[in-house]
């Protein structure tokens, strides 16, 4: 029943790993050759195949784990998804129905433990619920702000037999879409944009999951208004394109967070407003006279930031709305985006290249050079993650996948591989540090049993950098638990995964090693010996305002 | 389960001078997981529980909770907003400042025999037994608080007390 109702939902991979709640699923797997299952190697990485499969290919990703430790093993995948709002359906095996309750073999209270990480879920104790809740779900995953879905269902449920029943209509009476523009508001916000001396734009996720990044071009130079995108909103926006802020945030752009302290008018889209994009919430955007905050789901207004004009709804419909509206500009916007260039030329991204050793920025130069706008780059978490942000010029949505929301180091390896398996026409790029590599290094054996063209670039700084740079900069200098000296020989290791890899310790090999990763069909993983005292910049000193960023030192 | 802080002095539907307290009516779906959503959300969200009751509603399937939330430092409206996104919930009616009906009860078993000051008031006995008298009140929350305060001189066995619920008023 299970199966089939995935198959009807249109479902082509399942990432999973089977165990004692759900075999009667298992036992009928091969009589659904449409059904591709993805046996990961721990479930954690089946989450995170499912995440990099729907963020790359739009589709929801589909993950199934057994009861109890089987399940449990999903919840750092799910919280990943649950902060970056991406669809995905995970099922889950749980005791018999009559056993419930009762601390039954792996028996967990699954619910309980997800309805924090979820979007929703449900315990499935009659075979009669199944066919609508499985079709509910795939909805409420997919609709609004999208997010992931958990179905609990019991190990009896699965093997029960019944009638086989294709639900027609969806009837949920909680919950409600947010479609329909105000378009007051829409008016209001297009004038206010237009009337201001300052105007910025800033686009998060929520451009990307509406196909927005169309409707925001063409009505931030209707408005001459310069977008900044968020961590998750790289894409959103051309990073090339003259109005171009490129990055906010506390590891944002020099120039980006002038112009957002400087703003007058600010619009914020499809975005949070998290702690990592205020920095110190009482100082961000402190000349704004008027905040207009755009999201698809309401309780996003005001949760941080209180804003003057709000729009509870699709970003793509709220931006046509506005489009029209904008009318005449403010005669002086010239001067302000002549300010925003002289900051761009004060402020720009910089790094050392000439101490003799390996520079990250070095590596993803040359790796942009050859892959261009026509690759996936999937990063994890940590120093490598802001230099992938930062270092490549996406400018077309959809090509950089990282966990944002929940900085789930660990994310990249089995998100990249689910990314190829979402969009196998492109190629895909791993960027890791050593630290979060290892946390699911084991998924390897994935890539090399589907022989997936993922290509890994190791940022290996010997230590958990991210960590240590903020040791360095804000607690006193003092260096504590980061030291990663003892790790595995990452080229040995491939071997023993049956991958090729290299080891690059010198800048003139990063172009023979690229080339050699290009050559080969398969996964390829290089093993880059980075500068272990390069740093992130700019940044903010936490508990400061954006306009403290401190930039790299100016190098000779 | 709940977090509900048992309140010696309790303050009304709409306790004076706190104007943290969010008072809400909420229509849900009944169902195995709804309370642990609902009150999962109050916690993860930093409210707190001040006062809670459910019975079923006027239709059948679904349950009428009402709560009254300390919205602790986030802003007011979160406590509607937060508990909207649950598909458990069907409605959410914030009646917080609005004139309404809000009524609590009290059950208590109290020694004394002389029971003519709780009865002036408005008790009313439910029975007798050889360890005291059981009586029941209803009113607002200021009225119930002083209620309890008159239990007290009347040597109270035990004392049960209900979370409230409300309904708007209508002039
Ligand atoms: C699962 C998990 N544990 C801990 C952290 C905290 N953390 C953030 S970045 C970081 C260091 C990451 O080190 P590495 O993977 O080597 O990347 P680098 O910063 O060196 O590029 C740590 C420990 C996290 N984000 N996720
Ligand atoms: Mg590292």
């Amino acid at each position: 029943m299970v199966l089939e109702a995935l198959e009807r939902e249109g479902v082509e991979y399942i990432f999973g790993y089977p165990g004692g709640a759900n075999l009667p699923i298992y036992q009928h797997l091969h009589e659904h050759p449409k059904l591709k299952h993805i046996l990961v190697r721990h479930e954690q990485g089946a989450a995170h195949m499912a995440d990099g499969y729907a963020r790359a290919s739009g589709k929801p990703g589909v993950v199934f784990a057994t009861s109890g430790p089987g399940a449990l093993n999903l919840v750092t995948g799910l919280c990943t998804a649950y902060m970056d709002s991406v669809p995905m359906i995970a099922i889950t095996g749980q005791v018999n129905s009559t056993q419930v309750g009762r601390d039954a073999f792996q028996e967990s209270d699954v619910i309980g433990a997800t309805s924090s990480v979820t979007k929703h879920s449900y315990l499935v104790t009659k075979i009669d619920q199944l066919p609508r809740v499985i079709h509910e779900a795939f909805h409420i995953a997919t609709t609004g702000r999208p997010g992931p879905v958990l179905i609990d269902i019991c190990k009896d449920v699965q093997q029960a037999d019944a009638e086989r029943v294709t639900p027609e209509f969806l009837e949920i009476p909680g919950y409600k879409l947010n479609g329909h523009v105000d378009l007051g508001h829409a008016h209001q916000a297009a004038r206010a944009l237009a009337a201001a001396e300052r105007p910025v734009i800033l686009a998060g996720h929520g451009v990307l999951l509406s196909h927005a990044e169309h409707e925001l071009r063409q009505f931030a130079e209707a408005a001459a208004a310069p977008v900044g995108t968020t961590l998750l909103g790289i894409g959103a926006f051309p990073v090339k394109h003259p109005l171009s802020l490129h990055m906010t945030g506390f590891m944002g752009t020099g120039w980006c967070l002038k112009a957002v302290q400087n703003a007058d008018v600010l619009m914020m889209v499809g975005m949070r407003v998290d702690d990592r994009v205020t920095a110190k919430l009482s100082e961000f955007a402190p000349n704004a006279k008027t905040f207009i905050h755009i999201d698809i789901d309401g309780s996003e207004m005001g949760k941080n930031v209180r804003p003057h004009i709000e729009l509870v709804a699709d970003a793509r419909l709220a931006l046509e709305a506005m489009l029209p509206h904008v009318g005449a500009l403010n005669a002086d916007r010239g001067k302000w985006l002549a300010q925003i260039d002289a900051w761009r030329e004060e402020h720009p991204l910089r790094y050392k290249h000439s101490n003799g050793q390996l520079q990250p920025q070095d590596v993803l130069i040359d790796m942009y050079r050859r892959a261009r706008s026509e690759a996936i780059v999937v990063a994890d978490v940590g120093q490598n993650q802001i230099w992938a942000a930062l270092w490549w010029n996406y400018d077309r949505p959809g090509l950089f996948i990282n966990s944002g929301g929940s900085g789930t180091m660990g994310f990249a390896l089995p998100a990249a591989i689910g990314a190829k398996f979402g969009r196998p026409d492109l190629p895909v790029w791993c960027v890791a540090g050593e630290g979060g590599f290892v946390m699911t290094a084991q998924e390897l054996s994935v890539a090399v049993e589907h022989k997936l063209d993922v290509k890994i670039v190791l940022l290996n700084n010997f230590s958990l950098g991210m960590v240590r740079q903020f040791q360095d900069d804000f607690y006193g200098g003092v260096r504590s638990q980061v030291d990663l000296t003892h790790m595995p020989d990452f080229v040995k290791l491939c071997e023993a995964y049956g991958l090729p890899a290299l080891r690059v310790e010198k800048f003139e090999d990063i172009a023979p090693s690229f080339d050699a990763a290009e050559r080969t069909k398969g996964p390829f993983l290089i093993d880059f010996r980075i500068d272990p005292e390069a740093n992130v910049y700019p940044i903010v000193p936490l508990g400061k305002g954006l306009n403290e960023f401190r930039e790299a030192p100016e190098y000779a | 389960m709940l977090e509900i802080k048992p309140q010696q002095a309790a303050p009304a539907a709409t306790p004076k001078g706190t104007d943290r307290i969010r008072v809400l009516s909420v229509i849900v779906e009944d169902g195995p997981n709804t309370l642990t959503k609902v009150s999962g959300v109050i916690r993860r969200r930093g409210f707190h529980v001040r006062g809670f009751s459910v019975g079923p509603s006027r239709q059948p399937g679904r349950s009428r909770i009402t709560l009254e939330i300390d919205h602790g430092h986030a802003e007011a409206d979160q406590v509607r907003k937060q508990l909207e996104r649950l598909v458990e919930v069907l409605e959410v009616e914030d009646l917080t400042g609005d004139p309404m009906h809000s009524r609590e009860l009290v059950v208590a078993t109290v020694a004394a025999s002389d029971l003519d000051a709780l009865l002036k008031k408005g008790a009313r006995i439910l029975s007798t037994a050889s360890d005291g008298t059981t009586v029941e009140f209803s009113g607002d929350g200021d009225e119930v608080s002083d209620f309890v305060h008159e239990l007290a001189r009347h040597g109270i066995v035990d004392v049960v007390r209900s979370g409230p619920v409300v309904m708007r008023r209508t002039e």
